[in-house]
């Protein structure tokens, strides 16, 4: 239910760190029964957390056959690659039969220019924003506030409209035009914040160093923007591959993103049911963002809760 | 010379944002709200019928489909509450335990970061009634169990909420994690100077406490479960029959099915008033939390 994205507004992650929450040192416990009772508790949570992606792993390895027999939770007789290659060259969505590979590269077309525009122009909104005055940036921030909350419904057909107008409707770049407006408010809040911390001095100081607006962002801040910068590119890598509703509204017939092909191959009920290609097909498309997270974890929960809910 | 560029050159930076803000935002949202005034069918119409301006409504109020999607909602969000509660619950141990922090995080995390159509995939899976969970527990000799909850209108919405409670409770937990770590050691150690029972220590000191994170979690809990439709069309598509709508699927259907614009704009605007509704705390918790802040600071 959580829409990452729709929860971006708590996030303040601060350009110094010492605007980090004052953490107290904790000796550990020692072990005695509440420990082990709170560990044997996580660990039976944990393991009911595992149980979708598990099963998901063993039905994918399975054989019809051996899934048919029913046993939901056990380990295939038989490991065979062959629903991973379906799904990924043969599955059918739509009319199109040629699995969900096109999906993914379209995904890929649709990431890449998605992820140049918001983060570049989120960039720059955000530091002319944060520092400096502009006079109605009062106005435009509680605009973006309210943007950032916004249910996509209600401004879903002039959208389609305006994407109409400039003759991209139906297209991986109406699906990359739509996600750099839709997330271009919150972006901007988040860099915004990040960037209101540093010090005016030294602002005023690169300023009476003949530096300009451009030349202050690209020799000052930019330098500065690193970890803001991954935190936001994992952030935006995961929300806009694991859309749907952009991708099935914006990008007909040709420019379907890898979600809503795995959508169109799991609903469709004509014939038998290749549950073993269906889960193989899920976890292909889950498998670029799991990956991600498991790799750079620290950042993905950093956007969620470095210095969460100041306000 | 120099100081009036810098003046422009801001300016002319946010100029790209502030027409996006303009028009995909304010001029949209105003587009739809004047259309739902109108009796647009399949294409726009410009002109407001001022004999009925509210046919729309009118005909939305009378619509089941959409009373039971504001009933779906708040089902929804009363189920979906529950990531909140295990979110603190699994926060608490986590920070009281301290052991395997990192692992544990990472584990109840994971599900965030894949698609919702990938969740609903898994969980209808497990809900498949001749292959899933039920037949497992049949094989276990427990025949009464009942797990087709998606085949039938009164269990689907529960199961669509056991999704989406197990897809977003790391998300709390995250949150309330970083509440758990500001809260200052010496209130454990006085608690156990005066033999307060840990529990109680939770109850009455440390929910109290962090009260503005419970508010912000509910808040944007809230505002989660109206955007809900990836996992409604993953889990159900609405069905069976129209048992787990909510006003999100409603609205995309009008468009989209029944292609009447007027009335899909009529349960857009109830929509955005659904959200205003819960967005005006936020902004005053902000204003508050900020009040307070500065009062602290002075």
């Amino acid at each position: 239910m959580t829409d990452p994205l729709a929860v971006r507004p708590a996030i303040r992650v601060s350009a110094g760190a010492q605007e980090k929450p004052v953490i107290f040192p904790r000796r550990k416990p020692r072990i005695n029964g509440r420990s082990i009772a709170i560990l044997v508790f996580l660990a039976m949570a944990a393991a009911f957390y595992c149980i979708p992606l598990y099963v998901l792993v063993v039905t994918s390895f399975k054989t019809m056959e051996q899934i048919r027999q029913g046993a939901i939770f056990a380990l295939p007789t038989e490991w065979t690659w062959e629903p991973w290659n379906f799904a990924w060259n043969e599955a059918c969505s739509g009319i199109t039969c040629e699995g969900l590979k096109i999906g993914f590269w379209n995904s890929v077309k649709i990431l890449i220019p998605s992820l140049v525009a918001s983060i570049s122009l989120s960039a720059v909104t955000g530091y002319a924003l944060a520092l400096w005055n502009v006079k109605w940036a009062g106005t435009f921030l509680f605009v973006l506030f309210m943007a950032a909350f916004v249910p996509f419904q209600i401004i879903m057909f002039p959208l389609i409209q305006l994407t109409v107008h400039l003759g991209i409707y139906g297209s991986l770049w109406a699906v990359a035009f739509i996600h750099t407006v839709m997330t271009m408010p919150i972006v901007t809040l988040i860099f915004r914040n990040y960037y209101k911390d540093i010090p005016d001095e030294l602002i005023k100081a690169a300023m009476i160093d003949s530096g300009s607006f451009w030349r202050i962002f690209g020799e000052i801040i930019l330098p500065m923007s690193a970890n803001i910068l991954i935190v936001v590119l994992i952030m935006q890598i995961t929300h806009i591959w694991n859309d749907y509703l952009i991708g099935v509204t914006f990008g007909g017939p040709g420019g379907q993103p890898m979600t809503v092909n795995l959508a169109n191959l799991v609903t469709v009920s004509t014939g038998t049911v290749s549950y073993n290609a269906n889960m193989a097909a899920a976890l292909l498309t889950a498998i670029p963002p799991l990956v991600i997270y498991f790799v750079l974890g620290k950042f993905f929960v950093q956007g969620i809760s470095a210095g969460a809910i100041k306000g | 010379m120099r100081y009036r560029l810098n003046r422009l050159a801001p300016q002319l930076a946010l100029a790209p944002a502030a027409i996006i803000a303009l028009v995909a935002f304010i001029g949209a949202i105003a587009w739809t709200v004047y259309v739902s005034f109108t009796r647009s069918r399949r294409l726009p119409e410009s002109a407001i019928d001022f004999s009925r301006p509210f046919r729309q409504y009118d005909r939305l109020f009378q619509d089941n489909a959409w009373s039971i999607s504001l009933t779906n909602l708040i089902v929804l969000a009363l189920g979906s509450a529950l990531a909140i509660v295990f979110g603190f619950i699994l926060a608490a141990m986590i920070e009281r335990e301290r052991r395997g922090e990192d692992f544990f995080r990472t584990v109840f995390l994971y599900p965030l970061a894949v698609s919702l159509i990938v969740t609903g995939v898994a969980w209808r899976w497990i809900f498949n009634p001749d292959l899933g969970l039920q037949n497992f527990m049949h094989g276990l000799g427990f025949t009464g169990v009942h797990f087709n909850w998606l085949a039938e209108g009164e269990t689907a919405m529960y199961a669509v909420i056991i999704a989406s409670v197990w897809q977003s409770s790391g998300f709390y937990l995250a949150l309330m994690l970083a509440g758990l770590k500001g809260i200052n050691e010496e209130i454990w150690n006085a608690a156990r100077l005066d033999g307060v029972s840990l529990v109680r220590v939770y109850i009455e000191i440390i929910i109290p406490m962090m009260k503005f994170t419970f508010l912000t979690c509910a808040i944007l809990l809230s505002l989660g479960v109206i955007k809900a439709y990836d996992i409604i069309v993953a889990m159900t598509n609405g069905g069976p029959g129209q048992s787990t709508w909510v006003p999100a699927y409603f609205t995309i259907n009008a468009m989209t099915q029944r292609g009447n614009l007027g009335y899909a704009s009529a349960a857009a605007t109830m929509m955005l008033l659904i959200t205003l509704a819960v967005f005006l705390p936020l902004v005053l918790l902000t204003a508050w939390q900020q009040r307070l802040a500065r009062k602290a600071a002075a």
